[in-house]
């Protein structure tokens, strides 16, 4: 059974047709990219698929659960990070991932086990007492990846993650792609066709809300792919900064 | 779990700004101030006054407790992580209108120490302070709901607070308006004023009508914040 499946997934705001008809299906363990210019649904798509907005026509199942129906055991399987990773910014990290993590129906020593290997899984052991508001983007960016992964979800739903990134965090996000992926299928946006081709299994393309194809992309993405020439060249001249 | 959780939350942040604390100063200033005038000119062991003033002052201060709760969450971006979180909306906004309670039971609470004041120095009627107190409960309860709503309507706090206050001031003195149109409108804007609603607690008369009146304003103003954060 898919993960996520579409069928004919319809969002209307007044006159103005976001997302038309839209059907497709992300299967276990796979990433699957959205692409397309701005205004072209994506991220109504995304939202409509989080349960944040509700579908005019059509169905979106997360699990064979529909996010309209079941919503609340719907969204108990879904990861997800909102184009600009917002935060609260005046509590501390740990604070934050313990206040998510409870909010899914995690209590007592679950909730800490799961903070823990968020924490561990996104590499923010340095940053874990610090308020969120002084962190880096980069950090900030893991930080929202983390309460996103730490009740496990069955499809991490992620918009636009590299936005704002410097191109060390691009790479190193892309290998964290690659890994949650071990464990759960991802749908992700992105407008940096470089991005989802590197680290996407397919990808579909958007335009005016419509779907115009589903693609397979070639190689292999079991594991996240080298760096580029440039990419290396960037990685040694800068190594000396931390993300 | 999810309301406890909440609640903690929304705790803390009002707490974590000066905000709460600067509405909370204010309040006890201006009333000992008045609380102190008045026992000196009047020498009453009354805090009748003190209870119109505080509804006066929560017209003014109520409005920068409710006006971030919903804006700022949409401004920022965070009330799209609560509501795709596996939480009811109805969670999301008890927990809001919790926390403010909060401040408002600490800026009512404070003014007790008048009451301790008078029962020290004179000999105070109790019924009128119980009924103002409970009056004045019941009161912020109804202005934090409807501000909560308004909150819950825009993404500028601002907007928030303005209409708000707008709104508190217009059913707050209604009853003039109503004292100029034939019946039965008059009594139906009578039927909406806070003042008159009001006034017959902090004189020490409750009545079953103005406390029905009061709770129904409050599960209006939640029932309607609710319909305002659902998912469109």
């Amino acid at each position: 059974m898919a993960v996520l499946a579409l069928d004919g997934l319809t969002k209307r705001f007044g006159p103005h047709l976001a997302v038309d008809g839209v059907s497709f299906a992300v299967e276990e363990r796979e990433v699957f990219g959205l692409l397309g210019p701005n205004g072209s649904g994506k991220s109504t798509i995304l939202r409509l698929v989080a349960g944040y907005l509700r579908p005019s026509s059509g169905t979106a199942r997360v699990a064979g659960l529909d996010v309209v129906r079941n919503g609340s055991a719907a969204r108990q399987r879904i990861g997800y990070v909102p184009e600009g990773a917002p935060l609260y910014g005046h509590m501390r990290v740990n604070q934050f991932l313990t206040f998510m993590g409870r909010l899914r129906g995690l209590d007592g020593k679950a909730v800490a086990r799961a903070v823990d290997a968020a924490v561990d899984r996104l590499a923010l052991a340095s940053v874990r007492g610090t308020i969120i508001e002084r962190l880096s983007h980069g950090y900030r960016q893991r930080v929202s990846l983390a309460q996103a992964v730490l009740h496990e979800p069955e499809l991490l739903v992620l918009d636009e993650p590299s936005n704002g990134l410097d191109p060390r965090q691009i790479i190193e996000l892309r290998g964290l792609l690659r890994e949650l992926a071990q464990n759960c299928a991802v749908l992700v946006t992105s407008h940096i066709l470089a991005e989802i081709e590197r680290t996407a299994d397919r990808v579909a393309i958007l335009l005016d809300g419509r779907l115009l194809t589903v693609e397979h992309l070639g190689g292999d993405h079991a594991t996240a792919p080298p760096p580029s020439h440039l990419e290396t060249l960037f990685l040694n001249l800068t190594q000396a900064k931390a993300i | 779990m999810s309301l406890s959780t909440l609640v903690v939350k929304e705790v803390r942040t009002l707490f974590s700004s000066p905000i709460a604390y600067a509405v909370i100063a204010v309040f006890i200033v201006l009333s000992g101030y008045t609380f102190t005038v008045t026992l000196f000119v009047s020498k009453q062991a009354t805090l009748v006054h003190i209870f119109f003033q505080a509804a006066v002052q929560l017209i003014l201060l109520v409005p920068l407790i409710t006006m971030r709760q919903f804006a700022e969450e949409r401004r920022n971006g965070t009330l799209e992580l609560l509501l795709t979180s596996p939480v009811r909306e109805i969670d999301i906004v008890l927990a809001k209108f919790i926390a403010s309670m909060v401040v408002v039971l600490a800026m009512t609470s404070l003014t007790l120490i008048y009451a301790t004041v008078l029962a020290v120095y004179g000999q105070p009627e109790w019924g009128p302070i119980y009924s103002g107190y409970l009056g004045l409960v019941l009161f912020g309860a109804a202005l934090l709901s409807i501000g909560l709503m308004l909150s819950a309507l825009t993404a500028n706090q601002i907007v928030a607070a303005v209409v708000s206050l707008g709104l508190f001031g217009l059913l707050w003195a209604i009853d003039t308006l109503a004292s100029l149109l034939p019946q039965p409108f008059e009594n139906w804007l009578l039927g909406l004023s806070l003042l008159a609603h009001f006034t017959p607690f902090a004189v020490g008369a409750m009545y079953v009508s103005d406390f029905g009146f009061f709770l129904s304003v409050v599960l209006l103003g939640l029932f309607l914040t609710v319909r305002a954060l659902a998912r469109s």
